[in-house]
């Protein structure tokens, strides 16, 4: 009998232990704000991209193209 | 000053709440919100944003009109009081669609002019006929420089997975909505979706990266790190806009639009007999005077068109059946009429439910109607499945005051079909037992038989 109860509590011990870790006390918005840090990332990388594209084509003499600037703004992301 | 109640549905959000006294609806505005509430109200998108009616009229009025449910409130709004409150998964997926997009574009207008939305809850938008209309006044705070869309997920969940199921694999959002009520799990859809249509660069993004990030949260036990970046301007607007593109081209997967077409004239009429119905609707609604009419198993709309015609300044339609539910909003959006048809399974209305089950309301608890019509439903419950008669004759007539009921015979074709393949246990359904169990509970103030198969038309004025 005793050696039952042993038994039983040891089980579910072990299935604390292996069980996933649980959602409750982790944001469920986790997942939605990584993903927009990735975005944020991108977002950032073609700004600087842009950047140095401009001055690029500024050192060969075409100029800042302020409008070229503001039409390729939906771009990021 | 008749006692202010407060709308359970609002209970949530400690910046304010909304209370009902009579007719009227006001919302407290808590000192905690009082700041971003004053903020976006200085902004001149406000203004324009209100213009265009994207969201309900809002009057801010002195906080004694409210009494003591005013306590302690910085302000206090009073809005029009909605005609009918219906719920996500009562929507078909045009009504899904035009709320998701509805959303959308109010968030980018406002993001244009400085303004964000701090949530993005199905539960915000109602619909005023076919069109709808954000209801939170305390949703929006002036723009942060870089802040995160903090209802992504919220949007994603409430908005595009219900969208997805039916768009994808062809199942309705309906039950699966109701059951979970605030939509459906990112991880949950990522697992069903096949895996070739997770391919697309917006699902994998917006379900399965999602997801998996969520996923990999989660095993790290919640010590998962998100980066304090900051999401340009731009780049919020694209995600906005992109979301917006994609759900504009999203259309049922199960159903094409050609079918739809034939689909009204499914029915075991002559034209000379509907032209008989359709007076006889059109009499009782203009006898009625009816402001709401409520048509049970409205199909496309037919009969809601000849209740508005007939004078009723509105119908709320109801239906099970999907395709028709589509080709209803269709034609309330095409004729311009003050129509909303809605997804109901009459066997298993929508409940109350929620926290404490106040929540969100169950149907019987939104009854708003003047007067009902319910043309060729009996036959449904009562033969289809298996509902008394006189409890089919009790549940229409609790409806409204008054209305019009079509008793279908055994004989007629429809009944046969329903009849075909299972035993006839239905002896107690005949005309005599229908206007015997009608006449209990309401006045017969015009009868007429409408078909050569003997359906027969009753308009009555409920006892009461």
């Amino acid at each position: 009998m005793r050696y039952t109860r042993k038994v039983i509590a040891g089980l579910g011990m072990t299935l604390l232990l292996v069980s996933t870790p649980a959602h409750a006390y982790l944001d469920p918005g986790t997942g939605s704000m990584l993903l927009q840090g990735l975005i944020a990332a991108v977002a950032g990388v073609m700004v600087t991209a842009r950047m140095y594209w401009h001055k690029i084509k500024g050192f060969f003499g075409r100029g800042p193209a302020q409008k070229e600037h503001d039409e390729n703004d939906q771009d990021h992301g | 000053m008749a006692e202010a109640r407060i709308d359970r549905g609002s209970f949530r959000d400690p910046a304010g709440h909304v209370f009902l006294v009579r007719d009227k609806v006001f919302r407290t505005v808590m000192p905690m919100a009082a700041a971003d509430y004053e903020a976006v109200r200085a902004l001149p998108t406000w203004s324009k944003l209100m213009a265009s009616g994207r969201i309900l009229p809002e009057k801010e009025v002195d906080p004694t009109t409210l009494g003591e449910a005013a306590e302690g409130a910085a302000h206090v709004l009073e809005h029009p009081r909605l005609a009918h409150v219906s719920y996500p998964y009562e929507w078909s997926f045009p009504l899904l669609k035009a709320a998701a997009l509805a959303h959308l574009e109010l968030h980018m207008e406002a993001l244009e002019g400085e303004i964000n939305l701090i949530d993005a809850t199905a539960y915000n938008i109602q619909f005023q006929g076919p069109k709808p209309v954000f209801i939170d006044h305390l949703s929006f705070r002036p723009y942060r420089e870089g802040e995160f869309w903090a209802g992504h997920k919220q949007f994603c969940e409430q908005f595009l997975n219900p969208l997805l199921l039916r768009a994808i694999l062809g199942i309705t959002h309906n039950a699966w909505y109701r059951g979970a009520l605030e939509g459906i799990p990112v991880e949950e859809l990522n697992r069903i979706l096949p895996w070739r249509r997770k391919l697309s660069w917006k699902v994998l993004s917006h379900v399965t990266l999602q997801a998996r990030l969520q996923q990999s949260a989660v095993e790290k036990g919640g010590k998962a790190e998100v980066k304090q970046r900051k999401l340009p301007k731009p780049a919020f607007l694209h995600m906005l806009k992109s979301l917006h593109s994609w759900i504009s081209g999203l259309e049922p997967a199960d159903t094409g639009k050609t079918v739809w077409g034939d689909y009204a004239r499914n029915h075991s009429y002559t034209d000379e007999e509907v032209a008989a119905k359709k007076e006889f609707v059109a009499n009782a609604v203009n006898a009625f005077h009816p402001e709401t009419v409520w048509d049970i198993g409205c199909n496309t709309g037919d009969y809601s068109k000849v209740a508005l015609d007939a004078g009723a300044k509105r119908v709320i339609g109801f239906d099970f059946d999907q395709r028709a539910l589509e080709l209803a909003y269709a034609r309330a959006v095409d004729e311009n009429l003050d129509f909303l048809p809605l997804f109901l399974d009459a066997a298993n209305p929508s409940p109350d439910q929620g926290w404490a089950q106040t929540e969100r309301k169950g149907l019987a608890a939104r009854r708003s109607a003047d007067a009902i019509i319910a043309l060729a439903v009996i036959h449904h419950l009562a033969i289809g499945r298996n509902v008394p008669l006189d409890a089919v004759v009790d549940w229409l007539v609790a409806m409204a005051p008054s209305g019009v009921i079509e008793f279908v015979p055994k004989q007629d074709p429809m009944v046969q079909a329903l009849l075909r393949l299972r035993e006839d246990i239905f002896p107690d359904y005949t005309e005599e037992a229908f206007l015997t169990h009608l006449q209990k509970r309401a006045k017969v103030v015009d009868s007429r038989t409408v078909s050569a198969s003997g359906r027969l038309l009753v308009a009555y004025h409920r006892a009461d």
